[in-house]
Protein backbone atom coordinates (compact mmCIF):
# COMPACT_ATOMS: atom_id res chain seq x y z
CA UNK A 1 0.00 0.00 0.00
CA UNK A 2 1.55 3.46 -1.10
CA UNK A 3 1.58 6.31 1.84
CA UNK A 4 -0.87 8.71 1.50
CA UNK A 5 0.67 10.67 3.47
CA UNK A 6 3.78 11.22 4.01
CA UNK A 7 5.87 13.84 6.60
CA UNK A 8 9.09 14.37 7.47
CA UNK A 9 10.89 16.77 9.95
CA UNK A 10 7.82 19.14 10.35
CA UNK A 11 8.35 22.23 11.92
CA UNK A 12 6.33 25.34 13.45
CA UNK A 13 6.42 28.18 15.49
CA UNK A 14 3.81 29.80 16.68
CA UNK A 15 3.58 33.65 18.44
CA UNK A 16 2.52 32.53 22.15
CA UNK A 17 1.95 34.99 24.99
CA UNK A 18 5.15 34.79 26.70
CA UNK A 19 6.85 35.08 23.33
CA UNK A 20 7.69 32.39 20.07
CA UNK A 21 6.66 28.59 20.98
CA UNK A 22 8.22 25.75 18.96
CA UNK A 23 4.83 23.91 18.66
CA UNK A 24 5.73 21.22 16.40
CA UNK A 25 9.77 19.96 16.15
CA UNK A 26 10.55 17.57 13.72
CA UNK A 27 7.67 15.33 13.75
CA UNK A 28 7.55 12.65 10.89
CA UNK A 29 5.31 9.94 10.10
CA UNK A 30 3.70 8.07 7.50
CA UNK A 31 0.22 7.05 6.55
CA UNK A 32 -0.43 4.54 4.38
CA UNK A 33 -3.70 4.52 1.75
CA UNK A 34 -7.05 2.93 3.46
CA UNK A 35 -6.10 3.27 7.25
CA UNK A 36 -7.52 4.77 10.14
CA UNK A 37 -4.49 7.06 11.37
CA UNK A 38 -4.56 8.17 15.29
CA UNK A 39 -2.63 11.39 16.57
CA UNK A 40 -2.56 10.81 20.14
CA UNK A 41 -1.37 13.24 22.72
CA UNK A 42 -2.92 15.63 25.50
CA UNK A 43 -3.82 19.18 25.00
CA UNK A 44 -1.33 21.55 23.56
CA UNK A 45 0.86 18.83 22.70
CA UNK A 46 0.72 19.96 18.82
CA UNK A 47 -1.66 17.95 17.42
CA UNK A 48 -4.20 20.41 16.07
CA UNK A 49 -0.84 22.46 14.68
CA UNK A 50 0.15 19.62 12.87
CA UNK A 51 -2.67 19.02 11.28
CA UNK A 52 -3.47 22.75 10.12
CA UNK A 53 -0.04 22.80 8.62
CA UNK A 54 -1.24 19.57 6.48
CA UNK A 55 -4.83 20.65 5.94
CA UNK A 56 -2.67 23.74 4.20
CA UNK A 57 -4.39 26.51 6.98
CA UNK A 58 -1.05 26.97 8.25
CA UNK A 59 2.32 27.58 6.59
CA UNK A 60 4.93 25.31 7.35
CA UNK A 61 8.20 26.63 8.94
CA UNK A 62 10.48 23.24 7.97
CA UNK A 63 10.33 20.00 7.06
CA UNK A 64 8.53 18.21 4.63
CA UNK A 65 4.63 17.01 4.23
CA UNK A 66 3.28 15.71 1.32
CA UNK A 67 -0.70 14.43 1.06
CA UNK A 68 -2.08 12.39 -1.89
CA UNK A 69 1.30 12.76 -3.39
CA UNK A 70 1.25 16.49 -3.50
CA UNK A 71 3.73 18.53 -1.88
CA UNK A 72 1.35 20.76 0.38
CA UNK A 73 3.96 23.62 0.73
CA UNK A 74 4.33 23.46 -3.74
CA UNK A 75 0.54 22.83 -4.53
CA UNK A 76 -1.70 23.74 -1.69
CA UNK A 77 -4.48 23.90 -4.00
CA UNK A 78 -4.34 20.38 -5.63
CA UNK A 79 -4.20 19.02 -2.03
CA UNK A 80 -7.22 20.90 -0.78
CA UNK A 81 -8.97 19.26 -4.05
CA UNK A 82 -8.49 16.00 -2.30
CA UNK A 83 -8.88 16.52 1.35
CA UNK A 84 -11.45 16.89 3.53
CA UNK A 85 -11.15 18.92 6.96
CA UNK A 86 -13.31 18.46 10.49
CA UNK A 87 -11.99 21.16 12.68
CA UNK A 88 -13.27 21.19 16.33
CA UNK A 89 -15.71 23.70 15.98
CA UNK A 90 -17.31 22.25 12.70
CA UNK A 91 -17.49 25.69 10.97
CA UNK A 92 -21.03 24.58 9.86
CA UNK A 93 -23.61 27.77 9.05
CA UNK A 94 -26.06 28.15 12.14
CA UNK A 95 -28.39 29.52 10.09
CA UNK A 96 -28.87 27.68 7.26
CA UNK A 97 -30.06 24.87 7.04
CA UNK A 98 -28.23 21.29 6.95
CA UNK A 99 -28.67 20.25 3.36
CA UNK A 100 -27.92 24.16 2.54
CA UNK A 101 -24.62 24.11 4.32
CA UNK A 102 -23.89 20.20 2.02
CA UNK A 103 -24.86 21.76 -1.45
CA UNK A 104 -22.81 25.18 -1.00
CA UNK A 105 -19.60 23.26 0.55
CA UNK A 106 -20.46 20.61 -2.55
CA UNK A 107 -20.63 23.46 -5.19
CA UNK A 108 -17.49 25.17 -3.96
CA UNK A 109 -15.62 21.97 -5.25
CA UNK A 110 -17.13 22.32 -8.55
CA UNK A 111 -19.95 19.93 -9.35
CA UNK A 112 -22.78 20.98 -10.99
CA UNK A 113 -26.30 21.63 -8.74
CA UNK A 114 -27.46 18.35 -9.85
CA UNK A 115 -24.48 15.81 -8.93
CA UNK A 116 -24.29 17.61 -6.00
CA UNK A 117 -27.56 17.58 -5.04
CA UNK A 118 -28.08 13.67 -5.34
CA UNK A 119 -23.97 13.43 -3.18
CA UNK A 120 -25.83 15.71 -0.78
CA UNK A 121 -29.03 13.46 -0.59
CA UNK A 122 -26.74 10.36 -0.12
CA UNK A 123 -24.67 11.77 2.67
CA UNK A 124 -27.03 12.65 4.48
CA UNK A 125 -28.86 9.27 4.16
CA UNK A 126 -25.46 7.66 4.85
CA UNK A 127 -25.07 10.20 8.26
CA UNK A 128 -28.75 9.04 9.09
CA UNK A 129 -29.27 13.28 9.28
CA UNK A 130 -31.81 13.34 6.03
CA UNK A 131 -34.55 13.30 8.70
CA UNK A 132 -33.55 17.19 9.81
CA UNK A 133 -31.79 18.20 6.51
CA UNK A 134 -34.07 20.81 6.20
CA UNK A 135 -34.02 22.49 9.59
CA UNK A 136 -31.63 24.89 10.38
CA UNK A 137 -28.09 23.56 12.16
CA UNK A 138 -29.00 25.79 15.10
CA UNK A 139 -32.18 23.59 16.10
CA UNK A 140 -29.58 20.37 16.04
CA UNK A 141 -28.02 18.43 18.87
CA UNK A 142 -24.38 17.63 19.68
CA UNK A 143 -24.20 14.73 17.79
CA UNK A 144 -26.66 15.84 15.18
CA UNK A 145 -24.33 18.65 14.65
CA UNK A 146 -21.19 16.22 14.57
CA UNK A 147 -22.60 13.71 12.53
CA UNK A 148 -23.36 17.31 9.72
CA UNK A 149 -19.41 18.14 10.14
CA UNK A 150 -18.45 15.03 9.22
CA UNK A 151 -20.93 14.95 6.72
CA UNK A 152 -19.35 18.32 4.99
CA UNK A 153 -15.98 17.13 5.48
CA UNK A 154 -16.61 14.11 2.78
CA UNK A 155 -19.30 14.83 0.43
CA UNK A 156 -16.30 16.15 -1.87
CA UNK A 157 -15.27 12.53 -1.47
CA UNK A 158 -11.63 13.13 -0.61
CA UNK A 159 -9.28 10.96 -0.64
CA UNK A 160 -7.90 11.68 2.67
CA UNK A 161 -10.44 13.10 5.92
CA UNK A 162 -8.91 14.91 8.21
CA UNK A 163 -10.46 14.74 11.91
CA UNK A 164 -9.68 17.03 14.69
CA UNK A 165 -11.14 15.95 18.14
CA UNK A 166 -13.74 14.41 16.23
CA UNK A 167 -15.46 12.81 19.48
CA UNK A 168 -15.05 15.85 22.17
CA UNK A 169 -18.17 16.78 23.83
CA UNK A 170 -20.20 13.61 22.54
CA UNK A 171 -21.99 11.61 25.00
CA UNK A 172 -21.13 7.71 25.04
CA UNK A 173 -23.82 7.12 22.53
CA UNK A 174 -23.07 9.60 19.89
CA UNK A 175 -19.40 8.67 20.11
CA UNK A 176 -20.10 4.89 18.98
CA UNK A 177 -22.17 6.06 16.48
CA UNK A 178 -19.35 8.22 15.24
CA UNK A 179 -17.01 5.86 15.37
CA UNK A 180 -18.78 3.14 13.36
CA UNK A 181 -19.33 6.35 10.28
CA UNK A 182 -15.44 6.59 10.62
CA UNK A 183 -14.83 2.72 10.59
CA UNK A 184 -17.33 2.70 7.41
CA UNK A 185 -15.43 5.20 5.47
CA UNK A 186 -12.40 2.90 6.07
CA UNK A 187 -14.38 0.15 4.46
CA UNK A 188 -15.21 2.41 1.71
CA UNK A 189 -11.56 3.46 0.91
CA UNK A 190 -11.09 6.72 2.27
CA UNK A 191 -8.06 7.33 4.28
CA UNK A 192 -8.68 9.11 7.87
CA UNK A 193 -6.01 11.19 9.94
CA UNK A 194 -7.37 11.85 13.12
CA UNK A 195 -6.24 13.51 16.49
CA UNK A 196 -7.70 12.62 19.92
CA UNK A 197 -6.79 12.97 23.41
CA UNK A 198 -9.40 9.89 23.81
CA UNK A 199 -7.01 6.80 24.52
CA UNK A 200 -9.93 4.16 23.71
CA UNK A 201 -10.71 6.27 20.72
CA UNK A 202 -7.25 5.76 19.33
CA UNK A 203 -7.37 2.17 20.75
CA UNK A 204 -11.19 0.96 18.82
CA UNK A 205 -10.77 3.16 16.17
CA UNK A 206 -7.35 3.46 14.95
CA UNK A 207 -5.37 0.90 12.60
CA UNK A 208 -2.03 2.71 13.68
CA UNK A 209 -1.48 5.81 16.09
CA UNK A 210 1.67 8.02 16.60
CA UNK A 211 1.81 9.47 20.16
CA UNK A 212 2.93 13.02 20.27
CA UNK A 213 3.93 15.14 23.34
CA UNK A 214 5.76 18.64 23.51
CA UNK A 215 5.81 18.79 19.71
CA UNK A 216 7.32 15.71 19.06
CA UNK A 217 6.54 11.79 18.10
CA UNK A 218 7.27 9.82 21.35
CA UNK A 219 5.96 6.84 20.03
CA UNK A 220 4.47 5.33 16.94
CA UNK A 221 2.63 1.42 15.62
CA UNK A 222 -0.55 -0.37 15.96
CA UNK A 223 -1.75 0.08 19.10
CA UNK A 224 -1.05 -3.61 19.83
CA UNK A 225 2.58 -2.99 19.28
CA UNK A 226 2.99 0.09 21.40
CA UNK A 227 1.22 -1.85 24.21
CA UNK A 228 3.70 -4.86 24.01
CA UNK A 229 6.55 -2.56 23.47
CA UNK A 230 5.50 -1.27 27.22
CA UNK A 231 5.35 -3.79 30.13
CA UNK A 232 3.53 -6.12 28.47
CA UNK A 233 0.45 -7.50 30.28
CA UNK A 234 -0.59 -6.34 34.16
CA UNK A 235 -0.77 -9.37 36.40
CA UNK A 236 -2.24 -8.95 40.08
CA UNK A 237 -1.92 -11.51 42.73
CA UNK A 238 -3.87 -11.26 45.84
CA UNK A 239 -2.55 -13.37 48.72
CA UNK A 240 -3.61 -14.21 52.19
CA UNK A 241 -1.45 -11.51 53.92
CA UNK A 242 1.13 -8.37 53.35
CA UNK A 243 3.76 -11.03 54.50
CA UNK A 244 2.65 -13.69 52.27
CA UNK A 245 2.86 -11.05 49.70
CA UNK A 246 6.08 -10.42 50.37
CA UNK A 247 7.23 -13.57 50.36
CA UNK A 248 5.83 -14.40 46.60
CA UNK A 249 7.35 -10.90 45.11
CA UNK A 250 10.80 -12.01 46.75
CA UNK A 251 10.35 -15.93 44.53
CA UNK A 252 8.84 -14.21 41.99
CA UNK A 253 11.29 -11.25 40.92
CA UNK A 254 13.83 -14.45 40.43
CA UNK A 255 11.96 -15.39 37.31
CA UNK A 256 13.02 -13.98 34.21
CA UNK A 257 9.93 -13.50 32.09
CA UNK A 258 8.65 -10.90 34.98
CA UNK A 259 9.45 -7.02 35.41
CA UNK A 260 8.56 -4.39 37.40
CA UNK A 261 7.26 -6.35 40.65
CA UNK A 262 5.99 -4.91 43.51
CA UNK A 263 3.98 -6.13 47.21
CA UNK A 264 1.33 -3.67 48.67
CA UNK A 265 -0.36 -4.89 51.44
CA UNK A 266 -2.02 -8.40 50.20
CA UNK A 267 -1.09 -7.93 46.64
CA UNK A 268 1.61 -8.27 44.37
CA UNK A 269 1.64 -6.86 41.20
CA UNK A 270 4.01 -7.53 37.75
CA UNK A 271 4.31 -6.98 34.20
CA UNK A 272 4.80 -9.96 31.74
CA UNK A 273 5.61 -9.74 28.01
CA UNK A 274 2.89 -12.27 27.20
CA UNK A 275 0.89 -12.57 30.75
CA UNK A 276 -1.51 -15.49 29.54
CA UNK A 277 1.45 -17.39 28.64
CA UNK A 278 3.31 -16.78 32.13
CA UNK A 279 0.36 -17.49 34.43
CA UNK A 280 0.61 -21.36 34.61
CA UNK A 281 4.53 -21.34 35.69
CA UNK A 282 3.86 -18.59 38.27
CA UNK A 283 0.78 -19.99 39.50
CA UNK A 284 3.11 -23.48 39.81
CA UNK A 285 6.24 -21.39 41.39
CA UNK A 286 3.89 -19.86 44.31
CA UNK A 287 2.37 -22.89 44.83
CA UNK A 288 5.25 -25.30 45.03
CA UNK A 289 6.59 -22.35 48.09
CA UNK A 290 3.47 -22.83 49.87
CA UNK A 291 1.74 -19.66 49.06
CA UNK A 292 -1.75 -19.77 48.77
CA UNK A 293 -3.25 -17.67 45.81
CA UNK A 294 -6.64 -15.71 46.84
CA UNK A 295 -7.23 -14.34 43.21
CA UNK A 296 -5.62 -13.58 40.11
CA UNK A 297 -5.90 -10.75 37.73
CA UNK A 298 -4.70 -10.34 34.32
CA UNK A 299 -4.95 -7.33 32.42
CA UNK A 300 -3.82 -5.72 28.87
CA UNK A 301 -2.00 -2.68 29.32
CA UNK A 302 -3.39 0.54 27.78
CA UNK A 303 -2.23 3.15 25.57
CA UNK A 304 -2.35 5.39 28.64
CA UNK A 305 1.08 2.80 30.35
CA UNK A 306 2.50 3.22 27.08
CA UNK A 307 2.39 7.66 27.45
CA UNK A 308 3.68 7.30 30.83
CA UNK A 309 6.54 5.32 29.52
CA UNK A 310 7.40 7.63 27.20
CA UNK A 311 7.06 10.98 28.90
CA UNK A 312 6.70 10.12 32.63
CA UNK A 313 3.47 11.51 32.69
CA UNK A 314 -0.73 9.82 32.39
CA UNK A 315 -2.52 11.13 29.44
CA UNK A 316 -5.63 10.80 31.36
CA UNK A 317 -4.23 13.68 34.11
CA UNK A 318 -2.94 16.18 31.10
CA UNK A 319 0.33 17.96 32.44
CA UNK A 320 -0.10 16.42 35.41
CA UNK A 321 3.14 14.50 36.67
CA UNK A 322 1.80 9.81 37.15
CA UNK A 323 1.04 9.52 40.63
CA UNK A 324 3.45 7.23 41.97
CA UNK A 325 2.46 4.09 43.44
CA UNK A 326 -1.19 4.87 41.42
CA UNK A 327 -1.09 2.43 38.82
CA UNK A 328 -1.75 3.63 35.51
CA UNK A 329 -5.44 3.14 33.86
CA UNK A 330 -5.69 -0.36 32.77
CA UNK A 331 -7.13 -1.51 29.65
CA UNK A 332 -10.13 -3.70 29.56
CA UNK A 333 -9.47 -6.16 32.15
CA UNK A 334 -9.85 -9.96 31.87
CA UNK A 335 -10.69 -11.81 34.86
CA UNK A 336 -8.40 -15.10 34.92
CA UNK A 337 -9.40 -16.53 38.42
CA UNK B 1 -15.11 30.83 -14.03
CA UNK B 2 -14.14 29.26 -10.41
CA UNK B 3 -13.80 32.92 -8.96
CA UNK B 4 -17.12 34.06 -10.47
CA UNK B 5 -18.58 31.08 -9.76
CA UNK B 6 -17.48 30.69 -6.26
CA UNK B 7 -18.11 34.78 -5.51
CA UNK B 8 -21.97 33.96 -6.73
CA UNK B 9 -22.13 31.12 -3.79
CA UNK B 10 -20.66 32.54 -1.44
CA UNK B 11 -22.95 35.65 -2.03
CA UNK B 12 -26.13 33.83 -2.26
CA UNK B 13 -24.90 32.61 1.60
CA UNK B 14 -24.26 35.66 3.34
CA UNK B 15 -27.91 37.43 1.77
CA UNK B 16 -29.59 34.31 2.80
CA UNK B 17 -28.15 34.71 6.63
CA UNK B 18 -28.91 38.50 6.50
CA UNK B 19 -32.51 37.69 5.05
CA UNK B 20 -32.43 35.41 8.22
CA UNK B 21 -31.27 38.11 10.60
CA UNK B 22 -34.71 40.67 11.31
CA UNK B 23 -32.73 42.41 13.90
CA UNK B 24 -30.15 43.42 11.52
CA UNK B 25 -33.05 43.96 8.45
CA UNK B 26 -35.02 46.20 10.97
CA UNK B 27 -32.04 48.24 12.23
CA UNK B 28 -30.15 48.44 8.62
CA UNK B 29 -33.81 50.30 7.15
CA UNK B 30 -34.72 52.18 10.42
CA UNK B 31 -31.32 53.74 10.86
CA UNK B 32 -31.10 56.03 7.75
CA UNK B 33 -34.76 56.80 8.52
CA UNK B 34 -33.83 58.09 11.85
CA UNK B 35 -31.11 60.16 10.33
CA UNK B 36 -32.92 61.47 8.24
CA UNK B 37 -36.27 62.25 10.40
CA UNK B 38 -33.87 63.26 13.26
CA UNK B 39 -31.71 65.64 11.58
CA UNK B 40 -33.40 67.27 9.44
CA UNK B 41 -35.58 69.30 11.29
CA UNK B 42 -32.52 70.12 13.10
CA UNK B 43 -30.42 71.85 9.77
CA UNK B 44 -33.71 73.22 8.26
CA UNK B 45 -33.32 76.18 10.25
CA UNK B 46 -29.32 76.60 9.13
CA UNK B 47 -29.83 76.98 5.06
CA UNK B 48 -28.54 80.11 3.99
CA UNK B 49 -26.31 80.18 7.17
CA UNK B 50 -22.36 80.80 6.92
CA UNK B 51 -20.83 77.55 4.77
CA UNK B 52 -24.21 76.22 3.88
CA UNK B 53 -26.18 76.42 0.41
CA UNK B 54 -29.31 78.17 0.23
CA UNK B 55 -32.78 75.41 -0.68
CA UNK B 56 -33.65 72.71 0.51
CA UNK B 57 -31.52 70.72 3.41
CA UNK B 58 -31.88 67.32 1.92
CA UNK B 59 -30.04 68.10 -1.46
CA UNK B 60 -27.03 68.92 1.08
CA UNK B 61 -28.13 66.78 3.63
CA UNK B 62 -29.34 63.47 1.89
CA UNK B 63 -25.81 62.66 -0.25
CA UNK B 64 -24.07 62.76 2.78
CA UNK B 65 -26.16 60.43 4.59
CA UNK B 66 -26.02 57.70 1.28
CA UNK B 67 -22.00 58.25 1.58
CA UNK B 68 -22.29 57.50 5.42
CA UNK B 69 -24.84 54.57 5.19
CA UNK B 70 -21.87 53.23 2.08
CA UNK B 71 -19.37 53.10 4.79
CA UNK B 72 -21.75 51.71 7.87
CA UNK B 73 -22.53 49.04 5.92
CA UNK B 74 -18.89 48.16 5.02
CA UNK B 75 -18.41 47.23 8.65
CA UNK B 76 -20.98 44.35 8.85
CA UNK B 77 -19.07 41.49 7.27
CA UNK B 78 -16.46 42.41 9.55
CA UNK B 79 -18.59 41.25 12.42
CA UNK B 80 -19.89 38.88 10.55
CA UNK B 81 -16.55 37.39 9.74
CA UNK B 82 -15.30 37.32 13.56
CA UNK B 83 -18.57 35.18 14.04
CA UNK B 84 -18.08 32.92 10.95
CA UNK B 85 -13.89 32.74 12.34
CA UNK B 86 -15.57 31.83 15.48
CA UNK B 87 -17.80 29.24 14.21
CA UNK B 88 -14.78 27.47 12.17
CA UNK B 89 -16.92 28.71 8.88
CA UNK B 90 -13.59 30.61 7.59
CA UNK B 91 -11.22 27.80 8.40
CA UNK B 92 -13.66 25.50 6.33
CA UNK B 93 -13.94 27.65 3.13
CA UNK B 94 -10.03 27.81 3.39
CA UNK B 95 -9.97 24.68 3.38
CA UNK B 96 -12.22 24.12 0.12
CA UNK B 97 -10.51 24.96 -3.45
CA UNK B 98 -12.69 28.26 -2.98
CA UNK B 99 -11.13 31.11 -4.49
CA UNK B 100 -9.76 32.93 -2.00
CA UNK B 101 -11.42 36.55 -3.65
CA UNK B 102 -14.69 34.77 -3.73
CA UNK B 103 -13.90 34.34 -0.34
CA UNK B 104 -13.77 38.09 0.09
CA UNK B 105 -16.16 39.08 -2.44
CA UNK B 106 -19.05 37.36 -1.21
CA UNK B 107 -19.87 39.07 2.01
CA UNK B 108 -18.63 41.99 0.19
CA UNK B 109 -21.44 42.27 -2.52
CA UNK B 110 -24.62 40.85 -0.49
CA UNK B 111 -23.72 43.58 2.18
CA UNK B 112 -23.21 45.91 -1.07
CA UNK B 113 -26.88 44.86 -2.58
CA UNK B 114 -28.41 45.72 0.85
CA UNK B 115 -27.19 49.25 0.87
CA UNK B 116 -28.10 49.68 -2.45
CA UNK B 117 -31.81 48.98 -1.39
CA UNK B 118 -31.77 50.98 1.95
CA UNK B 119 -30.25 54.20 -0.80
CA UNK B 120 -33.01 53.28 -2.77
CA UNK B 121 -35.83 53.56 0.39
CA UNK B 122 -33.93 56.65 1.55
CA UNK B 123 -33.78 58.18 -1.94
CA UNK B 124 -37.32 57.43 -2.51
CA UNK B 125 -38.52 58.73 1.08
CA UNK B 126 -36.25 62.27 0.90
CA UNK B 127 -37.97 62.18 -2.58
CA UNK B 128 -41.22 62.95 -0.81
CA UNK B 129 -39.88 65.75 1.11
CA UNK B 130 -38.45 67.64 -1.63
CA UNK B 131 -34.96 66.10 -2.24
CA UNK B 132 -34.42 66.98 -6.25
CA UNK B 133 -33.82 64.01 -7.93
CA UNK B 134 -31.38 63.59 -10.77
CA UNK B 135 -31.03 59.72 -12.19
CA UNK B 136 -27.52 60.14 -14.08
CA UNK B 137 -26.09 61.82 -11.46
CA UNK B 138 -27.61 58.98 -8.68
CA UNK B 139 -26.16 56.25 -10.99
CA UNK B 140 -22.62 57.48 -11.48
CA UNK B 141 -22.76 57.93 -7.23
CA UNK B 142 -23.88 54.50 -6.85
CA UNK B 143 -20.72 53.91 -8.49
CA UNK B 144 -18.82 55.86 -6.11
CA UNK B 145 -21.14 54.33 -3.14
CA UNK B 146 -19.80 50.65 -4.07
CA UNK B 147 -16.74 51.72 -4.04
CA UNK B 148 -16.55 53.37 -0.74
CA UNK B 149 -18.82 49.94 0.88
CA UNK B 150 -15.81 48.01 -0.82
CA UNK B 151 -13.36 49.54 0.55
CA UNK B 152 -14.65 49.73 4.16
CA UNK B 153 -16.21 46.06 4.18
CA UNK B 154 -12.57 44.45 2.64
CA UNK B 155 -10.59 46.87 5.33
CA UNK B 156 -13.25 45.52 8.09
CA UNK B 157 -13.49 42.01 7.03
CA UNK B 158 -9.36 41.82 7.38
CA UNK B 159 -9.44 43.55 10.95
CA UNK B 160 -11.30 40.83 11.83
CA UNK B 161 -9.66 38.32 10.26
CA UNK B 162 -6.41 39.79 11.81
CA UNK B 163 -7.89 40.21 14.99
CA UNK B 164 -9.87 37.58 15.14
CA UNK B 165 -12.13 38.53 18.33
CA UNK B 166 -14.92 40.96 18.27
CA UNK B 167 -13.38 43.49 20.87
CA UNK B 168 -10.87 44.20 17.96
CA UNK B 169 -12.85 44.80 15.26
CA UNK B 170 -15.45 47.04 17.58
CA UNK B 171 -12.63 48.95 18.82
CA UNK B 172 -11.36 49.91 15.44
CA UNK B 173 -14.13 50.59 14.06
CA UNK B 174 -15.61 52.71 16.54
CA UNK B 175 -12.01 54.19 17.21
CA UNK B 176 -12.40 55.35 13.16
CA UNK B 177 -16.38 56.20 13.16
CA UNK B 178 -15.64 59.39 14.91
CA UNK B 179 -12.94 60.86 13.53
CA UNK B 180 -14.16 59.50 9.94
CA UNK B 181 -17.76 61.30 9.98
CA UNK B 182 -16.76 64.38 11.50
CA UNK B 183 -14.02 65.04 8.81
CA UNK B 184 -15.92 63.76 5.98
CA UNK B 185 -18.16 66.59 6.58
CA UNK B 186 -21.19 64.25 6.88
CA UNK B 187 -23.30 66.24 9.70
CA UNK B 188 -21.49 69.76 9.24
CA UNK B 189 -19.68 71.08 6.49
CA UNK B 190 -15.81 70.74 6.89
CA UNK B 191 -15.48 73.87 5.36
CA UNK B 192 -16.67 75.46 8.69
CA UNK B 193 -14.12 74.22 10.50
CA UNK B 194 -10.59 75.55 11.16
CA UNK B 195 -7.53 75.27 8.31
CA UNK B 196 -6.01 72.33 10.38
CA UNK B 197 -9.07 70.39 10.37
CA UNK B 198 -9.37 71.12 6.49
CA UNK B 199 -6.20 70.16 5.54
CA UNK B 200 -6.99 66.45 8.13
CA UNK B 201 -10.22 65.78 6.15
CA UNK B 202 -8.26 65.57 2.96
CA UNK B 203 -7.03 61.81 4.75
CA UNK B 204 -10.44 60.75 4.85
CA UNK B 205 -11.62 58.64 1.76
CA UNK B 206 -15.33 59.96 3.20
CA UNK B 207 -14.70 63.60 2.82
CA UNK B 208 -13.62 62.65 -1.00
CA UNK B 209 -17.13 60.64 -1.38
CA UNK B 210 -18.98 63.06 0.45
CA UNK B 211 -17.92 65.91 -1.48
CA UNK B 212 -18.95 63.88 -4.99
CA UNK B 213 -22.04 62.71 -3.46
CA UNK B 214 -23.43 66.50 -3.16
CA UNK B 215 -22.19 67.14 -6.35
CA UNK B 216 -23.78 64.48 -8.12
CA UNK B 217 -27.07 64.12 -6.68
CA UNK B 218 -27.23 67.83 -7.48
CA UNK B 219 -27.16 66.74 -11.56
CA UNK B 220 -23.44 67.76 -12.13
CA UNK B 221 -21.71 64.70 -13.88
CA UNK B 222 -18.09 66.01 -14.11
CA UNK B 223 -16.28 68.96 -12.17
CA UNK B 224 -13.62 68.75 -9.86
CA UNK B 225 -15.27 67.05 -6.48
CA UNK B 226 -16.31 64.17 -9.19
CA UNK B 227 -12.73 62.87 -10.40
CA UNK B 228 -10.89 63.69 -6.85
CA UNK B 229 -13.21 60.93 -5.47
CA UNK B 230 -13.17 58.44 -8.06
CA UNK B 231 -8.99 59.22 -8.35
CA UNK B 232 -8.73 58.45 -4.44
CA UNK B 233 -11.07 55.74 -4.37
CA UNK B 234 -10.45 53.35 -7.27
CA UNK B 235 -6.89 52.96 -6.07
CA UNK B 236 -7.59 52.55 -2.38
CA UNK B 237 -10.44 50.00 -3.09
CA UNK B 238 -7.69 48.12 -5.22
CA UNK B 239 -5.51 48.26 -2.52
CA UNK B 240 -7.29 47.49 0.63
CA UNK B 241 -8.46 44.80 -1.90
CA UNK B 242 -5.59 43.32 -2.50
CA UNK B 243 -4.23 43.62 1.55
CA UNK B 244 -7.68 41.92 2.26
CA UNK B 245 -7.31 38.53 -0.50
CA UNK B 246 -3.44 38.26 0.99
CA UNK B 247 -4.65 38.27 4.67
CA UNK B 248 -7.12 35.49 3.52
CA UNK B 249 -5.17 33.92 1.59
CA UNK B 250 -2.19 33.45 4.62
CA UNK B 251 -2.88 32.09 7.41
CA UNK B 252 -5.30 33.44 10.10
CA UNK B 253 -5.12 32.68 13.59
Amino acid sequence: MPDVITVTGLRKRLPGRGGAVDAVRGVSLDVARGEIFGFLGPNGAGKTTTLRMLTTLLPIDGGQATVAGLDVRRQPGQVRRRIGYVSQLGGADDLATGRENLMLQGRLYGGSRAAVASRVASVLDVLGLSGFADRRVRTYSGGQRRRLDVALGIVHQPEVLFLDEPSTGLDPQNRAHLWQHIQALREQGTTVFLTTHYLDEADVLCDRIVIIDHGTVVAGGTPRELKQQVAGDAIVVVLRDADAARQAAAALRGQPEVRDVSAEHAVVRLYASDGAAALPGLLRLLDAGGLAVRSLGLSEPSLDDVFLRQTGRSLRDTGQPAQPGQPAAAGPARAVA
Amino acid sequence: MKPVTDAALLFRRYLTQLLRNPVFLVVGFATPILYLALFTPLLRHLAGAPGLPSGNVLDLFLPGILALLAYATGAGPGFSTVFDLRAGVIERLRVTPASRFAILAGPVLASMLLMFVFDLVLVLAGWGFGFGVHVPGLALLGLLLALMMATTAAFSITVALLSGEINGVAAVINGLNLPVLLLGGVLLPIALGPAWLRVAAHFDPLYYTVAAARVLAAGTLTGPAVWQAFAVLVPLCAAVLGWATTVVRRAVA
